[in-house]
């Protein structure tokens, strides 16, 4: 049995033994087992805004609790948690502003590497320069390693939407970092 | 675009994911703040349940569409009460069908 299964077996454990005793200690336990991914996740929806982050986790911890009855054990305990979360950022994100798309489609180069911290800095950049929908699915898919299934269930979207925004991103990446990679090969050859 | 830009973007992308957080107090935050938890009220539909077959039999009890729509079925004559008897045997049979494939479902 894989980890992930044995991992997904513990957590329906837990929410078998919160539903039929009641039982917080259970609760606490899928709580700590789960906090951090989430808050991760929702630290990257909200670009490293943490205490934001921290209210919507707690928020979505706390429907959690209350919806637990209607978690049936078709995807695993952690998807249905992103996606509570998912949807707590969405309400959170459409009281506070109107979401805006400001995605340029047109390929640019970013400027030659001097060291590894631009490298960082320049993926930041070019990541806030895709879709939104676009950065969602590469947080999902690649950063958080779900699969585009899981994905779609997350973010409430067609397996084929999740399938075209990954690899969208992927190519807009690519091009916008394309100074990197050659820099990188031509550093590799001798 | 070649298989190694690919996995260099990926990975790119996954060593710019800081990972979980460190708990530092947010779940005993969170245990602190959570409800009781709401039990689910059965007795609305028990009650139901039986009010319902309750008035069922008390409507069939002085009615003899039952009995004698029974009897025409057993002997395989199909007068009204029988057609009556059965469309309503397999109605419900239906429902419970329908039922069935519904909880099916949403598990």
């Amino acid at each position: 049995m894989t980890d992930s299964a044995s991992e997904a077996r513990i957590d329906r454990a837990l929410v078998t033994r919160v539903l039929l005793r009641d039982d917080r200690k259970a609760f606490e336990q899928l709580l700590r087992r789960h906090q951090g991914m989430v808050r991760a996740q929702l630290r990257r929806l909200l670009h490293g805004d943490a205490a934001g982050a921290d209210d919507l986790a707690q928020e979505t911890f706390l429907l959690a609790w209350r919806k637990l009855d209607q978690f049936r054990g078709d995807a695993r305990f952690s998807t249905w948690l992103y996606r509570i979360a998912y949807s707590c950022f969405l309400q959170a994100h459409r009281k506070n502003r109107q979401i805006a798309d400001d995605a340029q489609d047109e390929a640019e180069q970013l400027p030659a590497p001097s060291h590894a911290m631009d490298l960082q800095l320049d993926l930041e950049r070019a990541m806030r320069r895709l879709s939104t929908a676009e950065q969602t699915v590469l947080l999902h898919c690649v950063q958080m390693g779900l699969s585009h299934e899981e994905a779609a269930y997350v973010l409430a979207m067609p397996l084929g939407t999740v399938k075209t925004h990954a690899t969208r991103g992927k190519a807009k990446l690519k091009a916008w970092l394309a100074v990197w990679h050659e820099a990188a090969r031509v550093e590799e050859t001798p | 675009m070649n298989q190694s830009q690919d996995d260099a973007t990926e990975a790119l992308l996954r060593t710019q994911f800081d990972g979980p957080v460190l708990d530092e107090g947010f779940s005993r935050q969170v245990m602190q703040r959570l409800p009781q938890r709401r039990r689910r009220v059965t007795w609305p539909l028990w009650g139901g349940v039986l009010a319902g077959a309750g008035a069922c039999w008390a409507a069939l009890l002085f009615s003899p569409l039952l009995r004698v729509g029974w009897m025409d079925w057993a002997s395989g004559h199909w007068s009204a009460a029988a057609i009556t008897l059965s469309l309503a045997m397999l109605g419900m049979a239906m429902l419970a069908f329908a039922w069935g494939v519904t909880e099916a479902d949403d598990r």
